[in-house]
């Protein structure tokens, strides 16, 4: 079983055929047919400024440290983005990731080397050619083919996590995982931090965790976009349709890759709190667009329009936003929300209808 | 852009995962097979025009994750739904068998009106067939509802289970069996014409006012 990558052929994905490189992106998505080149460029060039600064601070403070730190001035750093060549390290160091995988040496084989249960194997099969289609480390010619890496993880985490077993939003979760740590075992300990520490409850069998936290969004909406929930109480929207994709995903598929990967950079580090920041700074920028929306289908529609174009693609400044726009936004806050939708949504369920 | 059409139907497209669900709609709207997308999570939108009994209805179709779980979260969407297309793979019996239980959760949750067609897609992997076309076709009667198999890869019967919904829901309404104006019957006027038929003045006095929607 192939289970570390050659670091060196993988490390950022070049490819000596021109048109081929100019066709994928650094972790081998293929860019779309509506690809603005020329903002790229310009944005790329702005962006590898920022990436080389911040490359060197980064390598400045691993150098004196045998371990990162959780502290504010790492905080900060994360915020700021980790560069590519130390994302890796730093999200299994500060989501207790590394921890996890040095007090559990051989685990993670010894799940993959158990009786499986052929239904959850079966299960995440089926998901496996609808798993970034659209990326060629995923293509079955492709060599290593990511998608056996992909599959031995979910499988490893569906033994490991019984009350999760598999649910559909995790498959791209690892995936991403995967082409970051370009490890079997590191993606699957950082699936685990996710989904057992960071975000509780949200892909078990009743997703009760998920559908907490749309309502809980629903709330800062009301509290920091009134026009927007106004707009979507007059027109009977339900938070789930718009925000589902959003939470379960946690913006893959959602938001650019690069924007995703600085958001997940926060995650690992702050928490879930940054999947509200990300939210409301999309809900209160565009929230004129929203606002005017005349029916469902066209809130359903500029919800769309929302995670695209240039305000999102610019990683950087988009980033920058999330932590003014939406403005303050405490945990004891959060934490009051959870806690009464939990138990709307549970004493809803419990009504016999 | 404007958009005229007599009525607007909300539809559902449910079913177990990997049925097919996405790649029917795909097929529908722009009449190609697509095979390499991502599967949904949670609920996609599509939408399109079809021309019914000379009728223009614009369908506005929601597309729904399969998995068991998400049913939690998709559920929502059911309510005042019209019409379903409730999708099973005639390769995989497992498929077919969780049939009942989306059935039981259309009709409690969208209406008791429904209007179900039950699709047995991947018509073309005829040798990989665990459900035969008798076994469905009877399942179908015993539960009022229409039937066809359909392959979203070659397109064939695609349109027609769209289209045969449609024109179900169409002859109830003008049974008067469906009442449109009926809070949650997922059933829109597109524009006054049809009102005017039924009831003439009423309409007139609408009709000065042109819709620019």
């Amino acid at each position: 079983m192939e289970k570390r990558f050659d670091k060196q052929s993988t490390e950022c994905l070049t490819n000596s055929d021109s048109k081929a490189y100019q066709r994928v992106d650094r972790y081998g998505f293929e860019k779309s047919e509506d690809f603005k080149h020329e903002f790229h460029e310009e944005l790329k060039a702005d962006y590898v400024a920022v990436l080389t600064r911040r490359s060197k601070k980064w390598s400045k403070l691993l150098q004196d440290t045998e371990r990162v730190e959780k502290n504010m001035k790492v905080k900060r750093y994360v915020r700021k983005g980790i560069p590519c060549e130390y994302r890796s390290e730093i999200w299994m160091a500060c989501s207790g990731a590394q921890d996890q995988l040095e007090s559990n040496a051989g685990y993670y084989d010894s799940l993959l080397k158990i009786e499986h249960d052929s239904k959850l194997e079966e299960v995440i099969r089926a998901d496996m050619h609808r798993t970034f289609p659209d990326n060629i480390q995923f293509r079955v010619s492709s060599q290593p083919c990511l998608q056996n890496a992909l599959f031995n993880i979910l499988l490893a985490y569906g033994h490991h996590n019984k009350d999760v077993g598999y649910c559909q939003g995790m498959n791209f979760i690892a995936g991403y995982l995967l082409i970051i740590t370009k490890d079997e075992e590191k993606s699957f300990w950082l699936l685990d931090a996710l989904l057992s520490r960071i975000l509780t409850d949200y892909y078990t069998p009743n997703m009760l965790g998920l559908r907490v936290d749309q309502e809980v969004l629903g709330e800062l909406v009301k509290m920091k976009v009134p026009a927007v929930w106004e707009t979507m109480k007059r027109h009977d929207v339900m938070w789930t349709l718009v925000v589902s994709r959003w939470f379960i995903c946690l913006y893959v598929d959602i938001l650019p890759v690069e924007t995703v990967l600085r958001i997940w950079d926060c995650l690992f580090f702050e928490g879930s709190k940054i999947l509200f920041r990300v939210a409301l700074t999309l809900i209160r920028h565009h929230q004129t667009l929203i606002s005017q929306s005349q029916s469902l289908p066209e809130i359903c529609e500029r919800f769309k329009q929302i995670i695209r174009g240039e305000y999102v693609e610019d990683c950087h400044s988009f980033m920058q936003k999330i932590f003014m726009e939406p403005g303050g936004l405490s945990s004891a806050t959060i934490t009051k929300f959870r806690k009464m939708w939990r138990n709307n949504i549970t004493a809803d369920t419990k009504t016999p209808h | 852009m404007s958009e005229t059409y007599d009525f607007l139907f909300k539809f559902l497209v449910i079913g177990n995962a990997g049925t097919g669900k996405s790649c029917l709609l795909h097929q529908f709207i722009e009449k190609r097979f697509k095979d390499d997308s991502n599967h949904t999570i949670g609920v996609e939108f599509g939408s399109k025009i079809i021309s019914v009994v000379n009728k223009s209805v614009k369908l506005q179709i929601w597309d729904t994750a399969g998995q068991e779980r998400f049913r939690s979260v998709t559920r929502s969407y059911y309510r005042g739904a019209a019409g379903a297309l409730l999708v099973y793979d005639i390769t995989s019996r497992e498929t077919y068998n969780a049939l009942t239980n989306w059935l039981t959760d259309a009709r409690m949750l969208a209406s008791q009106n429904i209007v179900i067609i039950l699709c047995g897609n991947k018509k073309d992997l005829d040798a990989d067939r665990e459900v035969t076309f008798l076994e469905a076709s009877r399942f179908a009667q015993e539960n009022e509802l229409m039937f066809l198999e359909t392959s979203a890869l070659t397109g064939e019967n695609v349109e027609e289970a769209f289209v045969q919904c449609a024109r179900k829901i169409l002859n109830k309404i003008e049974s008067g069996e469906l009442d449109p104006e009926r809070m949650g019957s997922g059933i829109q006027y597109g524009d006054a014409a049809l009102r005017q038929l039924r009831s003439p003045r009423r309409a007139q006095a609408e009709s000065v006012q042109e819709c620019g929607c």
